[in-house]
């Protein structure tokens, strides 16, 4: 048999056993295909339906037309649920960044038991948005909590964080800054992207650290810090769990910590106002979409692509 | 090859939702008809503490063993938690048969359609035994949409142990008006020394409060039709003197407030021996006198004898059953032996409040703790007057809306008159709303 020979056979069999695969890849994609189509692009186009109807869960909705979006405008507590996600997305986002390329930084100098210490900083990320930790976070700035231990420690009287308006969303941008580690771990992939060589240039110069920081480091891992603010807010935009278990589903202590997402869950189902919720979930979208294209449009000035 | 699929799994998929929709329009029996022999199963849900499940699922095998056919299927959550999964069961066509269900959500639910009329299934459901004006609280347009289980009603929890180590004598609760309580607020906030308080804040938990200020002074929070009809100078004086405690450092420091509302009732001010006086429904006064270890007295609220009573006897809950049931004729025959079964009634006693069933009530009268028997005293002798209209329908967020502003007030947010403006205006719009 000639080597052709047996490139063909092989290539033939490769023909069968591919086909073969197809089949198969088919029928385990199916139920992943099927809860897309069912579970997630069927509801979300029920949704953008309901949007424009009312509907209180039992009775068939009604369509209203534009009536859910006109209150958006004039809905003074979603104008104020606003105010706080805002707050809560430009406040911690650039914190939560800043401390993921710090620690990033730290870590890249080859520091022994570097995978402990990625690990270690990695674990809030995956515990972050989970009901324990928020749970957590409230015993922790609790009246009777840890903080108030510390801080009673070094004679300072400290008061009940979370259930004083002034300071409950504070609470929650530290928890968020604390969950750093994605981000963080995406920064050392790109900080072991950069060629050694530049910084042996550049210190045969004579550069600075810090001039290698900001010549060299910040404009080649720029598409990095790019990548992790798109996704971060975005992100912060969904976060509801935190301030769920946090002010017992009320976003309270005053609306304090009244996440957007939450205002909508609470339109949704304690209000039992399907087509407001729908509608503003929309309206989410929309001004995600907006920060995202912001951030695109911002992009072409400051971030810069080593190719 | 990949149309074969294609149109096999089309097929497939046509058939399983012709499936389902078959088993939606599914043949039940009527709610009058006479009880299936069929083999059955009714789902039951309800909201409550560990205590609770264990009496009723106790009560629950009772009935399985009456009737062998039906199996009742008991779901239990929180209170927070158990709102959220009935409007989500509800909007899936997917609801318990049974509920357990509360004032301030049983027009909301009824007037949506989602539960059953009870009077349809007279045949198997048996209220002789109810006070009238008892049943009437669970019916809207003469339709029964719910069945009183227990009953309470607002008082004052007075700690009496702590009262006795300040040496303040108890106030006499048939003649004080709400400035006494301020008063003597004040002497145990000062003996307390900043550890205990005089009055826990109320406005935090309950509209209750302000319902009964409102009666006192023969007004309301709803009219007949749900219109708001409180007037803007009740709900003033009402978060004034709530601000007035917290500044006189009468009741705790807003923030300590908010954190124990939010901790649950063995967290509260009351439970934890850090408040002399409290308001609670007076059924509460088992479960906070377990948890406080302290001696607790139930008091009459202020200001009773100065205007006309305020107190009325609120249904603590009701049992409903939901409109989609298949099985209504068995759900039904379920509440009727929940509700009428004496020895039943011997396993739930009061934990669901004083029952509204009058010869339960004299049945398990014998059986009572301590607390529970002082719970029900208080019921039987203090002075009431007609209850006051269900809250209307969309106004089931009432208590969160309260809490609120009670907390804009606390922090300093906004001025009591502020306040009250901006709760009418708002109450009135979510009624307005779910018309």
């Amino acid at each position: 048999m000639s080597a052709l020979d047996e490139l063909r056979q092989l290539r033939r069999g490769g023909v069968q056993v591919r086909k073969r695969d197809n089949k198969a890849a088919f029928w385990f994609l199916a139920p992943w295909f099927a809860g897309l189509v069912f579970i997630t692009i069927g509801p979300v186009l029920a949704s953008f339906g309901l949007g424009f109807t009312k509907y209180n869960l039992i009775q068939p909705p009604r369509f209203i037309g534009f009536d859910n979006f006109a209150r958006i405008l004039s809905d003074e507590r979603l104008h104020n649920a606003l105010g706080v996600t805002f707050t809560y997305v430009l406040v911690s986002v650039p914190l939560q960044l800043a401390c993921a390329l710090g620690v990033a930084l730290l870590l890249d100098r080859g520091l022994r038991g570097l995978a402990f210490y990625r690990s270690a900083f990695y674990l809030p990320s995956l515990l972050g948005s989970s009901v324990a930790i928020a749970v957590l976070w409230t015993q922790v700035f609790g009246t009777d909590g840890l903080v108030n231990r510390v801080l009673g420690f070094f004679g300072v009287e400290g008061k009940g964080w979370i259930s004083d308006p002034d300071t409950a969303l504070s609470t929650l941008i530290v928890l968020n800054v604390w969950t750093f580690g994605s981000p963080m771990i995406i920064f050392l992939a790109g900080l072991r992207q950069i060629p050694a060589m530049y910084y042996e240039a550049a210190a045969i110069d004579g550069a600075s650290r810090w001039s290698q920081f900001w010549r060299i480091t910040l404009p080649l891992l720029s598409p990095i810090v790019f990548f992790n603010l798109v996704l971060q807010i975005i992100h912060a935009f969904q976060s509801f769990t935190q301030a769920f278990v946090v002010s017992n589903g009320t976003g309270g202590p005053s609306d304090s910590t009244m996440f957007y997402t939450l205002y909508l869950y609470q339109q949704g189902f304690s209000r039992f106002d399907m087509g407001y919720a729908s509608a503003l979930a929309w309206f989410l979208l929309l001004i995600i979409a907006a920060f995202t294209a912001i951030n695109f449009w911002a992009a072409k000035y400051w971030v810069f692509y080593d190719d | 090859m990949f149309r074969g699929v294609r149109r096999r799994t089309a097929l497939a998929v046509l058939l399983s939702l012709t499936a389902s929709l078959l088993a939606a329009c599914g043949s039940g029996s009527d709610a009058g008809g006479d009880l299936t022999t069929e083999k059955v199963t009714l789902r039951f849900t309800w909201w409550g503490a560990d205590d609770r499940h264990k009496r009723t699922q106790q009560v629950i095998e009772m009935f399985q063993k009456k009737h062998p056919n039906i199996t009742i299927k008991g779901e239990f959550k929180e209170w927070n938690g158990y709102w959220d999964s009935l409007a989500t069961t509800m909007a899936a066509n997917d609801a318990p048969d049974i509920m357990q269900m509360d004032e301030l959500y049983i027009a909301s639910y009824a007037e949506r359609g989602a539960l059953l009329d009870l009077n349809e299934a007279k045949k198997h459901l048996d209220t002789t035994n109810f006070d009238q004006k008892a049943l009437a609280t669970g019916a809207i347009d003469g339709k029964q949409y719910g069945l009183p289980v227990g009953l309470g009603m607002y008082s004052i929890m007075v700690n009496t142990d702590l009262l006795a180590k300040y040496n303040i004598p108890l106030p006499d609760d048939t003649k004080w008006s709400w400035d006494d309580l301020k008063a003597i607020g004040e002497q145990v906030s000062k003996a307390g020394g900043g550890q205990v308080f005089g009055v826990q804040s109320p406005g935090i938990n309950d509209t209750a409060g302000l319902s009964i200020r409102a009666r006192q002074q023969g007004k309301a929070l709803f009219d007949k039709d749900g219109k708001v009809v409180l007037p803007p100078e009740i709900a003033t004086q009402y978060w004034t003197y709530i601000a007035d405690l917290a500044k006189a450092g009468i009741a705790p420091p807003p923030s300590v407030t908010v954190e124990k509302a939010s901790a649950g009732l063995n967290q509260s001010a009351t439970a934890t021996n850090t408040a002399v006086f409290g308001f609670w429904w007076n059924t509460q006064l088992t479960a906070l006198t377990a948890a406080s270890g302290a001696k607790l007295k139930l008091l009459r609220l202020p200001g009773e004898s100065q205007g006309r009573p305020g107190a009325y006897y609120k249904p603590s809950m009701f049992w409903s059953v939901s409109s989609r049931s298949k099985h209504p004729a068995e759900a039904a025959a379920f509440v009727s032996f929940l509700a009428n079964d004496e020895e039943a009634a011997k396993i739930l006693l009061t934990e669901r409040g004083v029952p509204a069933n009058l010869k339960i009530r004299e049945a398990i009268a014998g059986q009572l703790k301590e607390t529970d028997k002082a719970a029900k005293e208080y019921l039987d002798t203090v002075p009431v007057s007609d209850p006051p209209r269900i809250t209307p329908n969309g106004a089931s967020t009432l208590d969160a809306i309260l809490k609120r502003h009670t907390e804009d007030v606390l922090f300093g947010r906004t001025t009591p008159e502020a306040a009250a403006a901006s709760f009418i205006r708002e109450v009135q719009s979510e009624v307005d709303a779910a018309k």
